[in-house]
């Protein structure tokens, strides 16, 4: 059963006192943040917190990722090096524009894995888009390595690269769609925008909703005061819930007796319709779900 | 690791600590915190094992602990060595 | 709340408008916006300015928070980067004036308690160890003896004044330390005005010269001392510097007295010799009480030898007049480097205190 995805909380890698509680709000998973949210003169002290902050025990129940900083800056290796050594389960690279940067990041992450001992491949790999040739190039980057966990959508980058501005989504329609199917045909997730009006809670609901229908497995979110919220709008409605059993209960039932087929109200249930179903139940019992 | 200049990492901000160092012979630690009865020794235990582990064994260090964990004191007493030895080459082993 | 705000510096010299809304703020709060403040830090909100606090050189002063956001974390984040400002330009050791109702709020600020004047003004350093490890220096030169001895000088320049002085004190103690102002605010650079020092003592005996620091007589602990023309005396101006004076530097060196020239001339001067007799002789203070002796000024051909007189002949360029004022040591450094001056640059009224004129 595949992991639970919908809240990734973004925590500043520089602010000591988030780093030590942000797992006490149970997001399904922790961004800790090294790029935009820290100031140029905290990024070698940020990065430090961060490194230590993932060895917490607190912090092995929850599905981690580091920001890192692109690999072209001063900062972004040193960094990757935190991180990986830190023993972050997953890498957001910022400015993602096509595979080649994640070819460069990959080869990175390999040597670190090998030098520090961490088991190949224990390392995995988000892009972030960020600008209009990430979205073309979304296929590519989605297949650019094993490693590759997921794609996420970051709003605010990417309108400036192309020229317009945050408005009621549709600036960002065709980059969502994209994004998704690039995930999706890649078998990875997808991640949609922060939506950084942390008094909103009625437009923060309207987009969440609007992103669960599209399919993104989840949202970036600013402000723990979402995370509920948003676990609110993925979960389903009592008649989804009621349906989705009745599925799964016929699937067992069908495994018990051995057949090959799965029947419920004389019509057959093929197999993405059970896993859908399970994938119901599982957002309505999450606490059964997180490892 | 020799701490060349006067340096300053951290903040006074809730679960955090402030960090000035300055160069100095022989090796000074000093605390003061608001949870000095209960963490006092905790905090030097901590400080101390972190100056050890980087091989630091002169310098003036000045810490304002406020309430700060285990893993902050570690992180802002290395990035002030670091930034007081002006240097950027991380001993990953010796973290 | 915190997170609308962005914290900045400003300077107010180069941003006149900035400047105008912290003067506003200030004001608001019953403060007066220093004119020898060089950098604010400031809190803004979308509206504008909410909280700054001032450096003059390594003076903390002008702090001030708009009421709806005090109790927040606000002043945390401002004091935070009053620290890293402050390392930047050099000047890791800060000092702090404030009420002694908010004593405790800059405690938790990394700023630690040096003395207060009680109900009136509380000085402030950022560490716990600065005056402590000042006076572990000044441990190294205590010498044995009953009599103890201390001059301050300013000595701008050193004077024959300034010779009897320490001649006249050195007969009633074992040992005398003499200290040099050494904030360089005064025509005479503190390099020479040192050097010129133990120039005129050289070969005295029982003598030891040291260099000044922020806890004597500094902008630190006496600002009001380096304020041209300072007509109007507060109360405790003077009571800061010498109860650092009493309670930690007098320990270090072990001394039991402390000797001024007579003052005839300046307002700021008398008042600060008076004030020592009530904060360093008074028994109900904290600390050893320090005996104050007063000597009659030193005078040549009837007057009373002063400072400011040698430095109005150096105006003039009247070595001739001078050679009877100052020993032969300060006449030649005079003529040397500081013969082209037509006008002193800083002469401030205050800087005769301690001297004999």
């Amino acid at each position: 059963m595949k992991k639970l995805r919908r809240s990734m909380l973004f925590i500043p890698g520089s602010n000591a006192a988030m780093l030590s509680t942000a797992f006490v709000y149970r997001p399904d998973s922790i961004m800790f943040d090294l790029e935009d949210a820290v100031a140029l003169r905290e990024k070698d002290s940020a990065r430090l917190l961060v490194f230590h902050t993932l060895q917490l025990t607190a912090y092995h129940g929850i599905e981690t990722v580091v920001r890192i900083n692109p690999l072209d800056t001063p900062y972004g290796l040193k960094d990757l090096e935190a991180a990986v050594r830190g023993g972050v389960e997953i890498v957001r690279l910022p400015k993602t524009d096509c595979a080649e940067d994640i070819h460069k990041l990959e080869r990175e992450v390999d040597r670190i894995e090998r030098e520090c001992g961490r088991e190949h491949g224990s390392t995995r790999l988000m892009a972030a888009i960020e600008s209009a040739s990430g979205v073309v190039n979304a296929v590519a980057i989605a297949t650019a390595s094993p490693r590759m966990d997921s794609i996420a959508l970051a709003g605010f980058d990417y309108v400036v690269d192309m020229q317009t501005q945050r408005g009621d989504g549709t600036e960002l329609f065709y980059a969502r769609c994209a994004i998704l199917h690039a995930a999706r045909a890649a078998k990875i997730d997808a991640f949609d925008v922060v939506f950084s009006d942390v008094n909103d809670d009625e437009g923060f609901l309207k987009e969440a909703n609007f992103a669960k229908r599209l399919g993104f497995n989840g949202k970036s979110l600013i402000n723990p005061r979402q995370i509920e919220l948003l676990h609110q709008a993925y979960a389903p409605t009592e008649q989804e819930l009621r349906k989705a059993e009745r599925i799964v209960n016929a699937a067992e039932e069908a495994e018990r007796q051995g057949l090959g087929v799965v029947s419920l109200n004389g019509k057959m249930v093929d197999a993405p319709v059970v896993l859908n179903a399970q994938r119901i139940l599982a957002l309505a019992k999450p606490a059964f779900v997180q490892a | 690791m020799e701490i060349k200049k006067e340096a300053i990492c951290g903040t006074l901000e809730s679960n955090d600590l402030l960090v000035k160092v300055a160069p100095r012979n022989g090796l000074e630690v000093t605390i003061s915190s608001e949870v000095m009865r209960q963490f006092g020794a905790r905090i030097r235990e901590v400080v101390e094992e972190t100056l050890k582990q980087m091989g630091v064994s002169q310098g003036q260090f000045v810490i304002e602990d406020k309430g700060a964990l285990d893993c902050a004191i570690r992180a802002r007493v290395q990035a002030a060595v670091l930034r007081g030895c002006d240097s950027e080459e991380l001993n990953w082993r010796g973290l | 709340m915190d997170e609308e705000l962005d914290i900045e510096t400003l300077d107010p010299r180069k941003d006149v408008r900035g400047a105008a809304e912290v003067k506003e703020l200030l004001r608001a709060s019953g403060l007066d916006a220093e004119a020898d403040i060089q950098v604010f830090v400031v809190a803004r909100n979308r509206r504008g300015i909410v909280a700054c606090a001032g450096l003059a050189e390594d003076v903390v002063k002008c702090v001030t928070i708009a009421a709806e956001y005090r109790g927040s974390s606000l002043a945390l984040r401002l004091m935070n980067e009053i620290h890293y400002l402050a390392m930047m330009r050099g000047q890791s050791h800060l000092f702090l004036y404030t009420k002694p109702g908010n004593a405790t709020l800059f405690e938790g600020c990394g700023f630690h308690k040096l003395v207060e004047v009680l109900g009136h003004a509380c000085l402030m350093e950022n560490t716990p160890v600065g005056i402590r490890d000042y006076c572990d220096s000044l441990n190294a030169f205590r010498q044995p003896g009953q009599r103890i001895g201390c001059v301050v000088l300013n000595a701008n320049p050193f004077t024959l004044g300034h010779l009897y002085l320490v001649r006249q004190a050195l007969r009633q103690c074992d040992w005398l330390h003499v200290f040099v102002v050494s904030e360089d605010a005064s025509a005479i650079s503190y390099a020479d005005r040192l050097d010129l020092v133990r120039a005129g003592l050289a070969g005295t005996e029982r003598v030891t010269v040291h260099g000044g620091s922020r806890y004597l007589i500094s902008k630190a602990t006496f600002p009001s001392y380096f304020i041209k023309d300072a007509c109007v005396v507060e109360a405790c101006s003077t009571a800061i510097d010498l109860l650092i004076f009493r309670r930690y530097i007098a320990p270090a060196l072990g001394i039991t007295h402390r000797f001024i020239g007579s003052e005839p001339f300046c307002r700021l001067t008398r008042k600060y010799n008076e004030d020592m007799f009530e904060w360093l002789e008074n028994a109900s203070e904290e600390g050893q009480p320090v005996h104050v002796v007063e000597i009659p000024r030193f005078e040549v051909a009837g007057c009373p030898v002063s400072a400011s007189e040698v430095r109005r002949l150096l105006a003039r360029g009247d070595f001739v007049t001078m050679a009877s004022l100052v020993p032969p040591t300060t006449l030649a450094c005079l003529r040397a480097k500081y013969a082209f001056r037509t006008q002193p640059q800083a002469d401030y009224c205050a800087t005769e205190i301690i001297e004999v004129k």
